[in-house]
């Protein structure tokens, strides 16, 4: 029993978050549902047992991609007044999104009922009392390797790439140098000395 | 099978992964002073993996579970791959050189593109389709917006980043479908579920994916990218978009086209011939106008992959050969087209882009012009020169299997293609000089045009056995 | 405790009744023990100052934070007239919140756990990775260009460090083969010479200890890493709108998170409620006291050090996570894996 409620209350919170992530008028507000969308998709992932999975949407969306999409949209200048000006321009192919993908939901869920999708039947079965890491870890790095590792490199690019087109170095910076500051020794910098009155300062 | 014997059959991929790694290392640490050499090092990893390619640990075969190819087919396009790469990488220093000296990582995204286009031609599962797909397309992007303060080179790096990401979500979208209703992922796996008769999600798994493979081919009616992109890019980065990831998106649609979904082929047969029928006559047509000579030879790559699309719709092996015949061909046309427009700067050394400054070219530099204009020639497909013999194969394989109406169009298409390319070859031979080009500085590039004007010109129908036979080899391993 | 409620109960409402108190069990002792701790602190820097520090309010000052608890609580919360009004209040609630979910995975002594899951370490990443959202919607929402600063300041802190301490984590996890922070406890056990409890006394793991213990310290935004309220550049970050019981949750909040690093750095390298040496009369004290000594080690550390260095400038803590921690845990995940590959599993 405590499954379903908790099922219902996980399920209710992802689709109201979604919606009102796209009914928000706030973009801040927005990716603030979004957020709570994810985190309810992974109390999801947990009933079903992929704790793994669940874990990992947290952290990488939510701790890490979410944060960095927040920072984007805080710092974004953006007229509402414009955005909804455009509303209506843009109306008739909102509508057009909108029957196809109402289209492919009502063909998807035909299909499901017509018993066209027999995944259960052709996955492999999960091995009994193996945690879902170790499931993952024995699949990804004998089987799928090869494509793991280009996902590795895909990434790899995409770090390349986003330096290769933003790094510039800067003129006018102070780094820090720190070879320099642990090589520098208290008689580099301070000298005692007794000054006698009267007399000029030798700097 | 083991591990270690799988990972020796993808060599190719794991030479140029470890090799790209060394070189971002050497590029990170030595700076931009080590472009020079980490250019050419990049070109000879490229021969050394093609040289892995053709001779595969224990005579090739499936590794990792049928996940990866290493077969005839695979070994033909990744040679094409790495060469028209190799290409790109080696012009390049000379066109950047006048802004500010290249930057080291140009040559090693090309590194990394050309692993994704390996794994392409290699996959046999969707999902090395698709990681190799991302990891050449995401490096083609940078590579679009590689000259970050020319406007016109950041406009199509984005450009083409907006579309190809929606491209790839078409894929996704129809590899997730297949996924959904054959349960499996596998291209055999998919194959036999297809065999079983085509259920309607299927079929919507099939269109998507034909869809986002079309637009990596840039054919017809996913094709919009192909001139800004081409147009915005720096000329050697266009040379690379229009040979290598060309052949290795046509190798991935042939591979998926006929190992996953061989036994769907009444089914995807309509949307091919639409998509080879509609990218010759835009292709041609919308040629016309152009004032841009890259724009120009972006509808020309449009046109030709129609053409080379033709052979698909046969569905043989006769036809899929004639693909790669066309692909090896199309290769050597486009890549020496590209090295004259390379050509084309000014005496301030500044590139220029315009057919205008073209007029008279054979007076103020009869080579170029010659060499031009045989890749002109070639690519109409005018009879004796090479470019004419992988139309001719592609148009036998239609009619072999009793196409012939289709046969017909596609020659009459043709024609029409032929009018533009011959524009250029009159404004080069007949028009009022405009101002000489600057004199050419770099060897390199004087013996790359002379190769592939070589190779197209008659004496290339030497070549014809050896070729024939790769690439009928290369279709066999398929069927 | 749920097979105790479940005789009586049925098993649903047993359980429910089982985690509830369960939870209380460990939040009530935790406020409890942040308000002794914020005390201890003030003590330890006022003595390392040489001061006397909160010496008024009760035996030896013993009562201060309750007084000043009662004080905020009898304040006016002010909002800000532009601020985002939601957000604003719901900051602390978050911060506060998440300071306290993370302690139900903590382990106090054998068997002594709320949630005994198989991805303990993962769900306090998880956790933790939350904690900045209490901070970057503080800023945002105050609408004032200091919060803000120091919203941006966290938000780029905590993302950098958190990278360093997962890669750290995997070695753990490496080492000890489960994700389960009580698997991870027993794993310890006579880890070193056959009597020695705890991987920091692994010559392979201690650097480990360190870079972990010094980005627990940043993740919690202590000196020498507190950037996030700077009172020389920020006047007091993110904080600085805040009053009354919106401040006391951030307050308690904070120290919640500080007294959680302070337990993961005793279960992930100390041995958790093991004793130091794997000695039978050890075991006579109960764990949970190992436990919370060993707490209370780090939290002296952490204050220790909290009176002793000056704060980093921003740059340097960039660069310290970025150029410094990342390479070594990267570079150490793969010394442990390949340690581990040539002794445990044989290749």
């Amino acid at each position: 029993m405590i499954q379903t409620i908790a099922f219902y209350l996980f399920a209710t919170l992802v689709i109201a978050s979604a919606a009102l992530t796209i009914v928000a008028r706030n973009p801040v507000h927005s990716v603030l549902w979004l957020i709570l969308s994810f985190f309810n998709a992974a109390g999801l992932m947990v009933l079903v047992g992929a704790e793994f999975i669940a874990m990992l949407l947290v952290i990488v969306y939510v701790g890490a991609v979410a944060v960095l999409f927040l920072f984007v949209v805080m710092m974004l200048d953006i007229d509402f007044a414009e955005l909804r000006a455009g509303y209506a321009q843009y109306l008739p192919f909102g509508v057009l999104l909108v029957l196809v993908l109402s289209a492919e939901m009502i063909f998807a869920v035909s299909a499901w009922s017509a018993g066209g999708i027999a995944l259960s039947a052709s996955v492999a079965p999960v091995p009994e009392g193996v945690p879902n890491i170790e499931a993952l870890g024995t699949l990804i790095y004998t089987r799928y390797l090869f494509i793991f590792e280009g996902a590795g490199l895909v990434l790899l690019v995409a770090m390349i790439g986003a330096i290769v087109l933003t790094h510039r170095t800067r003129s006018g910076t102070r780094p820090q140098n720190v070879s320099q500051q642990v090589k520098r020794r208290p008689q580099d910098a301070v000298r005692k000395i007794d000054q006698p009155v009267g007399q000029g300062m030798d700097l | 099978m083991s591990n270690t014997a799988s990972l020796l059959l993808t060599l190719p991929e794991l030479i140029l992964s470890v090799g790209s790694l060394a070189l971002l290392m050497v590029a990170a640490f030595v700076g931009d002073s080590a472009t020079r050499a980490v250019t050419w090092a990049s070109a000879a990893l490229l021969g050394v993996a093609a040289l892995a390619a053709l001779f595969p640990a224990n005579g090739g075969g499936l590794a990792f579970d049928g996940l990866y190819h290493a077969d005839a087919f695979s070994a033909f396009a990744k040679l094409l791959i790495y060469i028209a790469a190799a290409v790109s990488v080696v012009v390049a220093p000379r066109f950047f050189e006048r802004a500010a000296p290249l930057r080291a990582e140009y040559p090693i995204l090309i590194l990394l593109s050309s692993i994704g286009m390996g794994m392409m031609v290699s996959a046999g599962d969707m999902l090395t389709l698709y990681v190799g797909l991302e990891l050449q397309s995401l490096a083609a992007y940078v590579l679009a917006s590689f000259m970050r303060r020319d406007s016109r080179s950041a406009e199509a790096g984005l450009k083409y980043f907006v579309l190809g990401a929606l491209a790839s979500g078409i894929l996704l979208y129809g590899i997730s479908l297949v996924y959904g209703f054959t349960g499996t992922t596998l291209f055999s796996g998919v194959a036999r579920a297809f065999g079983d008769g085509l259920s309607t999600g299927e079929l919507f798994g099939l269109v998507f994916v034909m869809a986002g493979l079309a637009f990596k081919i840039s054919a017809v009616p996913f094709h919009m990218w192909t001139p800004d992109v081409y147009e915005g890019a720096p000329t050697p980065v266009t040379a690379f978009f229009a040979s290598a990831p060309k052949v290795a998106a046509m190798a991935l649609l042939v591979r998926v086209a006929v190992e996953a979904m061989g036994p769907a082929s009444s089914a995807w047969q309509q949307i091919v011939i639409f998509s080879a029928l509609a990218s010759t006559i835009l292709g041609g047509v919308a040629a016309i106008g152009q004032t841009n000579i890259k724009r120009l030879l972006a509808y020309s790559s449009i046109n030709n992959v129609g053409f080379a699309l033709f052979g698909l719709v046969a569905g043989t092996a006769e036809g899929v050969a004639a693909v790669m015949t066309y692909m090896a061909v199309y290769v050597a046309m486009t890549l020496g087209s590209f090295l004259c427009v390379l050509q084309m700067r000014n005496a301030a050394g500044e590139p220029i882009e315009t057919i205008e400054s073209l007029s008279g070219l054979s007076r103020t530099r009869p080579a170029l012009a010659a060499a031009f204009a045989m890749f002109m020639f070639s690519l109409a497909g005018i009879p004796p020169l090479f470019g004419f013999w992988p139309k001719f194969l592609v148009f036998d394989a239609v009619v072999g299997v009793g196409l012939w109406p289709l046969a017909m169009v596609g020659i009459a298409t043709s024609v029409i293609g032929a009018f533009y390319y011959l524009k250029i070859v009159k404004t080069m031979y007949f028009d009022e000089p405009a101002p000489a080009y600057a004199p050419v500085t770099s060897y390199t590039e004087g013996t790359l045009i002379a190769v592939s004007a070589l190779f197209v010109s008659p004496l290339g129908y030497l070549a014809i056995p050896a070729l024939g036979a790769a690439s009928l080899a290369a279709a066999r391993s398929l069927f | 405790m749920t097979a105790f409620f479940a005789n009586y109960l049925g098993y649903d409402a047993g359980w429910f009744v089982a985690t509830i108190i369960g939870i209380l069990l460990i939040a009530l002792p935790l406020m409890l023990a942040v308000a002794m701790i914020i005390y201890a602190d003030r003590k330890i820097w006022a003595a390392m100052a040489l001061r006397r520090g909160p010496n008024v309010v009760g035996p030896f000052g013993l009562l201060q934070s309750f007084a000043d608890g009662l004080k905020v609580f009898l304040k006016e919360t002010i909002i800000p007239s532009s601020a985002n009004r939601g957000l604003f209040l719901i900051a602390p609630i978050i911060t506060f919140t998440v300071a306290l979910l993370a302690w139900a995975v903590i382990p106090f002594g054998p068997g002594m756990v709320l949630a005994n899951v198989n991805v303990g370490l993962l769900y306090i990443l998880a956790i933790s990775s939350l904690g900045v959202y209490g901070i970057i919607l503080a800023g945002w929402a105050s609408n004032s260009k200091y919060p803000f600063y120091s919203a941006i300041r966290a938000a780029a802190q905590m993302v950098s460090y958190e990278v360093s301490i997962g890669f750290v984590l995997v070695t753990v996890v490496l080492w000890a083969g489960t994700f389960n922070l009580s698997g991870i406890i027993e794993a310890q056990r006579a880890h070193i010479f056959g009597f020695i409890n705890g991987f920091a006394f692994n010559p392979l793991l201690f650097p480990m200890a360190v870079v972990f213990l010094i980005s627990s310290m940043a993740e919690t935004g202590r000196t020498p890493f507190d950037l996030t309220e700077a009172e020389s550049e920020l006047v007091a970050g993110y904080q600085t709108e805040y009053s009354s019981m919106s401040f006391a949750l951030f307050w308690l909040g904070e120290y919640g998170n500080v007294l959680l690093m302070c337990a993961l750095n005793a279960i992930l390298f100390w041995g958790g409620w093991l004793p130091p040496v794997d000695w039978a009369p050890l075991y006579l004290v109960p764990g949970i006291f190992w436990f919370f000594g060993k707490i209370l080690f780090f939290f002296f550390v952490m204050s220790w050090i909290k009176a002793t260095v000056p704060r980093y400038r921003y740059d340097q803590l960039m660069r310290l996570g970025w150029k410094i921690f990342l390479p070594i845990s990267l570079f150490w995940i793969f010394l442990v894996s390949g340690y581990l590959m040539l002794t445990r599993y044989g290749v």
